[in-house]
């Protein structure tokens, strides 16, 4: 096959190209909201959340309404009671986070349970259906995507704060309680906006594995945020394009990219830094 | 809650003169959750000073910056400062926080962190002007960290960092700069530096609290608070630092005469830069 159909031809049918496309708008703003889940620390978080919507989509998949509104229905719920349980006992937050996770997670497989297509619709909220994403999905998406990263960028600096440190952010008038309050309302939205086209499972790849990538190479936030972004979508493009010629799952093979970057650029980072050792010594 | 007028001052304090304090607190109970961290005191902060509150570890001394500072809210007893309740003049306040741990690569930079001490004139979205970015420069300056402004907190040593959390502090406006423990555990060129800025602090009109363990820095201030659990003495160090008062907040047999001060009372020494 010559190199430009290569190229070419996982992309030239129309089913194709709007898997691409909402694969892009997916890793935009997972990757961006995804920045600022990692610099907080708050990876288990994401991790849970992206679970923790299942039942959501379970029962709008079993009482046929918008899978959106169930995703959005699950995310409410468990935020509350994530929140409920931190107000309430003296349990760390990440117990919290853990009850919810299970919780929801079972939940959602006991719903869907109850279908008859029990398997196929799992495996299509778990692990999405790229190539089955609709245009009003992607006009939907985008819209999302928008609200996302701009709301992710204005509040640059109480985020910023926050991440430096929470009692400063009071003291500097940042309202930090406000602020992680939208930040976990940004990771549902990044969340909700991305499982159609790659799964709720997968989602957590993007949102994690570009702005973890990111971290190794970025020196300020702005261009973690850039760096993230990039190699999210290249992530889905290569993920698409692998999937095409290997006959691979396409989201599955989306998502393992970023994690791939990940190990090669902390290895070529580590042996860049073996030589100037030395270099840490001056900085005292 | 009731508000002090300055006839309610404790009796007590020699150093106190109506209308010159930023800080007043009377029977003043503090702490978290069920824990009490310091119960029913008074104190005050005078205007233009250099306050330091000494005392041993876990004994509430940073405690009683959080409620200067408006994070704490008292369980019971009043505290004001600038004559309001603490946390409606956060913008009058500056308040160095203790060394914090910073995780490794966390990617932002010195420059940036002096740099949020304009947050609250800036707001969420205002641009940096001229004047922001010269008096963050300035605060570099100061601290002798300009040439590090591109680097990592995680890069820096605990004196370098400790330095740009004191830059950070200067930038922000403030009338009442607040440190917890600025010089604890430092090298000598950032212990300088910082207690440089102390002691210029009260030349632009600015009054000061730090919390120190050193018994050489609080001799230093102007006005001490010897704290364990509650306020024990306040007012000039030479009144405060004394034998049964230091024995009184660190235990009988911890200390040994040498230690404590007595005549010749070194008051001067911290000021020849």
């Amino acid at each position: 096959m010559d190199p430009i159909a290569w190229f070419a031809e996982p992309f030239s049918i129309g089913f194709q190209q709007r898997a691409l496309v909402g694969g892009i708008l997916a890793g935009l703003m997972s990757s961006i909201v995804g920045t600022w889940v990692v610099l907080r620390g708050m990876s288990f978080f994401g991790d849970a959340f992206v679970h923790g919507i299942v039942p959501g989509i379970a029962a709008a998949v079993v009482f046929q309404i918008n899978p959106l509104i169930g995703a959005a229905a699950a995310a409410l719920i468990m935020i509350a009671a994530i929140e409920l349980v931190n107000r309430q006992t003296s349990l760390t937050e990440d117990t919290a986070i853990g009850l919810l996770f299970v919780g929801m997670l079972a939940l959602g497989v006991v719903i869907i349970s109850r279908t008859p297509t029990y398997s196929g619709s799992l495996t299509t909220i778990l692990f999405g259906d790229a190539l089955g994403v609709t245009m009003s999905d992607l006009v939907v998406q985008a819209i999302l995507a928008s609200v996302v990263i701009a709301t992710a960028v204005v509040l640059y600096r109480p985020l910023l704060a926050l991440s430096f440190n929470r009692q400063k952010a009071e003291l500097l008038g940042m309202q930090p309680k406000r602020t992680h309050a939208a930040l976990l309302v940004l990771v549902a939205v990044a969340v909700i906006g991305s499982f159609q086209a790659i799964g709720t499972l997968l989602v957590f790849g993007l949102l994690i594995g570009p702005p973890a990538t990111a971290a190794l190479l970025a020196r300020t936030v702005p261009r973690m945020m850039i760096t993230a972004a990039v190699i999210s979508v290249i992530s889905v493009w290569l993920g698409l394009m692998i999937s095409y010629h290997a006959g691979t799952a396409g989201s599955a093979t989306m998502a393992i990219v970023p994690i791939v970057f990940f190990f090669i650029v902390l290895t070529l980072t580590r042996l860049r830094r073996i030589k100037p050792t030395h270099e840490a010594a001056h900085h005292e | 809650m009731k508000r002090l007028i300055m006839s309610e001052l404790p009796a007590h304090s020699p150093t106190v003169v109506a209308g010159s304090n930023v800080a007043v607190a009377r029977g003043v109970t503090l702490g978290y959750g069920d824990h009490v961290a310091i119960r029913a005191s008074d104190f005050v902060i005078p205007t233009g000073k250099i306050t330091a509150v000494i005392g041993p570890n876990g004994s509430g001394k940073s405690t009683i910056l959080n409620a200067i500072a408006g994070l704490l809210v008292p369980k019971s007893g009043t505290i004001t400062t600038f004559g309001k309740e603490p946390q409606d003049v956060r913008s009058r306040v500056s308040y160095v926080l203790q060394y914090t741990p910073v995780t490794q690569g966390t990617p932002i930079t010195v420059g940036e962190v002096v740099a949020m001490g304009r947050y609250p004139i800036t707001g969420l979205f205002g641009r940096m002007t001229r004047s922001d970015r010269d008096r963050v420069s300035e605060a570099m300056r100061e601290l002798a960290i300009t040439d590090l402004a591109g680097r990592h907190l995680g890069e820096l040593s605990g004196g370098q960092r400790q330095r740009v959390y004191v830059a950070q502090g200067i930038a922000q406006e403030h009338d009442l700069l607040l440190l917890d423990e600025p010089l604890t555990g430092l090298d000598l060129v950032s212990a300088q530096a910082i207690d440089r800025i102390i002691h210029a602090e009260p030349e632009r009109g600015c009054s000061v609290v730090l919390t120190t363990h050193d018994l050489e820095e609080a001799k230093a201030a102007d006005h001490v608070l010897l704290v364990a659990g509650h306020v024990i003495a306040q007012g000039a160090p030479e009144q405060v630092l004394t034998m049964d008062n230091l024995r009184e907040a660190y235990g009988l047999g911890a200390l040994h005469d040498e230690d404590v001060a007595t005549p010749n009372f070194p008051t001067e020494h911290h000021h020849d830069h």
